[in-house]
């Protein structure tokens, strides 16, 4: 783009062809009032605050949408100006209830901060006091249409960033008001609680429940980290004030990672169970009571150097890369035990199996997975036995971006549910269990039409020339010409993308994920040395597990003697719960009371995930920093793991382990 | 030099307003050197005689707070308001958002503590507009300092200004509407 110069305020100044005055003026320090816009979203001169005088222009125009040219000469400031953004002010407080002794906002509203600016210390207009709803049935999410100034920026959001689409207006004229799915309440509509919304409003009309009085902005520390209820990896900003959480948001909405959803934006801020804040052990009466760290310590000291290689270890992948280093050193060489796994071990040993058993693997392991922003350039994807809007909202968004602002195509296999219901190009309801001969199946109709973009190995192809497409159709259940369509649709697509996750991964049988990468190969869907393949992985450090050797084995084919079970905050699981049943000795490190910690002859205490500190790896590789956010009230994990160490003479360090004490 | 005559009156209103002038603490000493407060509810002189400078405080409810104004307008060359309740008709406005009607039932006779009640109605109490307005929409004002309560910093500001023979507006940094 060509660059062109033009006077603002009697200063020349550059910009790009292309650029509004707006981001002209930002970029050279012009501070131009604005309110419906929003880094990141779209601009639509809503609220008229930006307008500017722009010579040979016959009135004021907004700068958020009016296009630089060449040699244009700008006026920002004058008189006439200013007025009538004092104007604008009032008659945006006259519209509806903008009294701020009563708002929750004040003090966070940016039309309360336009209005000092402005110096707007009365209003000449006669005030409308509409007589407007307010909507609080949604779990998280308030709206008080009474507070809303209609600048859209909600609506914006939840279409461009969010791709959900559930608000927009309603109404014409002054009577116009935000409204989910035309009409219905948020908390009864398709709004999925990414929060957005509560984050782009700039006045009180749409807040969080869970941050209601905790806190202002400005009384707030804010701490980047990473969100720990996925393995997507999304960075947040953490609010907190006087070692409270307040309120949890996106640092960058232009990210693709940009959008959070409700598990991140809200999960995490919501009520717990008891934390659990001092050693248990259980005594003679078989009730578990709290003692010194020193004793629960000793207890289990002793324990391990009774049954030694017969004590297995299970760790959350909520913990970070640091802590489960040292687990695996403080079992490999502590304890003496390889007997170690991680709480979705099992999905490792098949995804990593299945890449194995693909020819092609380049012995990549898991690096064979693209980065998830490839959803965003996929012009086809395909959900294979995954629900990521329930798993993995965030993934969810990015296939909503990818089909409805840049028309990809999306194809769901799933038995049971469409997970994408509004969506969805293509349904495949493979009938429990036929997923294998489907993937074969739609392997072998890409041959026939010539839809692969490479040789075929010969022993690829036999084993595909078995496969007889009537016969696919009636071990899945799928009629013929839906098979051809879908392979039509990733066949012909030129970054085809598939995601797949839970769903293929119960069936516990590798050659499904092989026949994944298999499909991805053959329709050459590489992207530099790596495959348009994801997997989505349970925890938000599963890879980091995986990646430190921590899920190779696997523990639970046979049972330990003892056991320690570092659950971290994770809740119970109920097929870990009658595994546990018949251990002679468990130990769990977790940070609240459960069902699980009930069943422990030891209990540790664990951080919650905002008091712990390291890196995560992402789902894709990205290596994060978790951060401290909150004071801790009980030790590190691997601060206890140091002490059980010295308590056998061991030293444990994260460099490595040597005997003797300090 | 003769004192500059200060007449004040609170009409719908906390008294917050007020309180937050006495909260001028020690500056209230010099400022009593140089002005003297006639009709006010801190005086508890009722009845208005002609000041230079006329102080209200709350919104206007009843014909009662429109009697009060214009009087006290009349009474004054300059008009200065306090508190969001007179510049916008803060909190007092929020009956706005339903009828007069509706508003006197529900106080009178629906809250849930109340047992046989009427609303009241007698010729000594004045009866509710059927809006709550700002003081400038039924007088002339000439300066307003917002908050909620105004901070006595910036009534302080405001009145030293007057002091001084200027009209004072509110800087930015000294604006609150909470």
């Amino acid at each position: 783009m060509s660059e062109i110069t033009l006077i603002i305020n009697g200063r020349k100044v550059k910009g790009r062809e292309g650029d509004t005055v707006l981001e002209i003026c930002k970029a050279n320090g012009i501070d131009v009032p604005t309110l419906c816009h929003l880094e990141g979203l779209s601009n639509v001169g809503a609220c008229r605050m930006c307008v500017v005088e722009i010579e040979g222009e016959r009135r004021p125009v907004p700068a958020c949408t009016y296009p630089a040219r060449d040699g244009i000469v700008v006026r920002t400031h004058t008189e006439r100006l200013e007025r009538y953004r004092r104007q604008i002010l009032e008659l945006l407080f006259t519209e509806r209830n903008h009294f701020c002794m009563f708002c929750e906002q004040s003090g966070d509203c940016e039309l309360q901060k336009l209005a000092y600016r402005y110096q707007m210390d009365n209003v000449r207009y006669p005030y409308t006091y509409p007589s407007l709803p307010v909507d609080s049935l949604s779990d998280y999410i308030v709206v008080d249409h009474n507070r809303c100034v209609l600048c859209g920026r909600c609506v914006r959001a939840c279409s461009e960033i969010a791709a959900s689409y559930t608000l927009t207006f309603t109404r014409r004229g002054w009577k116009t008001i935000i409204s989910a799915d035309l009409g219905q309440s948020v908390g009864e509509s398709s709004c999925n609680s990414c929060g957005v919304c509560v984050q782009v409003c700039p006045t009180g009309a749409i807040f969080s429940k869970l941050s209601l009085y905790k806190g202002k902005t400005d009384e707030c520390e804010k701490i980047k980290t990473v969100c720990p209820a996925c393995g997507v990896g999304c960075e947040i900003n953490v609010l907190v004030k006087d070692n409270n959480l307040v309120r949890i948001e996106s640092p960058s909405l232009t990210e693709p990672r940009g959008a959070l959803c409700r598990m991140g934006r809200f999960g995490l801020l919501e009520p717990t169970p008891p934390r659990i804040t001092s050693p248990l052990v259980r005594n003679e009466q078989g009730e578990l009571q709290e003692c010194s760290l020193d004793k629960a310590v000793r207890v289990i000291a002793e324990r391990l150097r009774e049954t030694g290689d017969d004590f297995a270890g299970i760790i959350s992948t909520r913990v970070p890369n640091e802590t489960l280093s040292l687990f695996h050193k403080f079992f490999g060489e502590v304890v003496g035990s390889e007997w170690i796994d991680t709480l979705d071990g099992e999905s490792y040993r098949i995804i990593i199996e299945g890449i194995k058993r693909f020819q092609n693997n380049k012995g990549m392991g898991l690096n064979i997975e693209c980065p998830i922003e490839e959803i965003l350039n996929a012009d086809c994807i395909v959900i294979a036995g995954a629900d990521p809007e329930r798993t993995h909202p965030i993934i969810g968004t990015l296939v909503r971006r990818a089909v409805s602002q840049r028309g990809a195509k999306l194809v769901v296999l799933h038995p049971s549910r469409n997970v994408f219901p509004l969506w969805t190009d293509l349904w495949l309801k493979p009938k429990a269990g036929s997923e294998g001969v489907l993937f074969n199946g739609l392997a072998r109709i890409l041959i026939d039409k010539g839809l692969v973009g490479q040789e075929i190995p010969e022993e690829l192809a036999q084993s595909l020339s078995q496969h007889d497409v009537g016969e696919v159709s009636s071990a899945t259940g799928i009629v013929k010409e839906k098979l051809e369509l879908a392979a039509e649709i990733y066949g012909r697509a030129e970054r085809g993308i598939i995601i797949y996750g839970e769903g293929l991964l119960k069936r516990d049988d590798p050659n499904l994920i092989t026949s994944v990468l298999y499909l991805a190969d053959l329709t050459g869907n590489w992207v530099g040395d790596k495959l348009r393949v994801i997997s989505l992985k349970p925890g938000a450090n599963s890879r980091g597990a995986w990646e430190r050797g921590l899920a190779v084995k696997g523990i639970k084919l046979d049972k330990p003697k003892g056991l320690y079970l570092l659950l971290a905050d994770e809740p119970d699981d109920e097929e870990l719960l009658s595994w546990l049943n018949g251990i002679d000795f468990l130990v769990v490190q977790a940070s609240y009371h459960s069902r699980t910690t009930s069943m422990a002859d030891v209990v540790l205490p664990s951080p919650v995930w905002a008091e712990r500190e390291g890196k995560y790896t992402a789902m894709d590789g990205r290596i994060l920093e978790l951060k401290k956010v909150l004071q801790p009230k009980v030790p590190q994990d691997r601060e206890i793991l140091i002490e059980i160490s010295k308590k056998l003479g061991r030293r444990l360090t994260e460099g490595g382990v040597s005997n003797g004490k300090d | 030099m003769a004192k500059i005559k200060v007449a004040t009156a609170w009409l719908d209103c906390c008294s917050g307003c007020h309180m937050s002038f006495l909260d001028l603490d020690e500056a209230l000493i010099d400022l009593a050197n140089v002005i003297e407060i006639t009709a006010s509810p801190i005086t508890d002189i009722k009845e208005f005689s002609p000041v230079d400078i006329g102080i209200i405080e709350g919104a206007i409810s009843t014909t009662h707070d429109e009697e009060i104004a214009k009087k006290l307008r009349e009474n004054c060359k300059i008009l200065m308001v306090w508190g969001d309740c007179a510049c916008f008709g803060g909190i007092c406005a929020m009956r706005n958002l339903f009828s007069k009607e509706d508003v006197l039932r529900r106080h009178y006779i629906e809250t849930e503590s109340t047992k046989n009640g009427r609303i009241p109605s007698s010729e000594d109490i004045p009866p509710l507009l059927e809006q709550v307005k700002p003081v400038n929409h039924v007088v002339k004002v000439d300066c307003y300092v917002p908050g909620c309560p105004p901070r006595a910093k910036a009534i302080h500001y405001a009145l030293t200004e007057l002091l001084e023979g200027r009209i004072p507006i509110l800087p930015s940094e000294m604006m609150r509407f909470d």
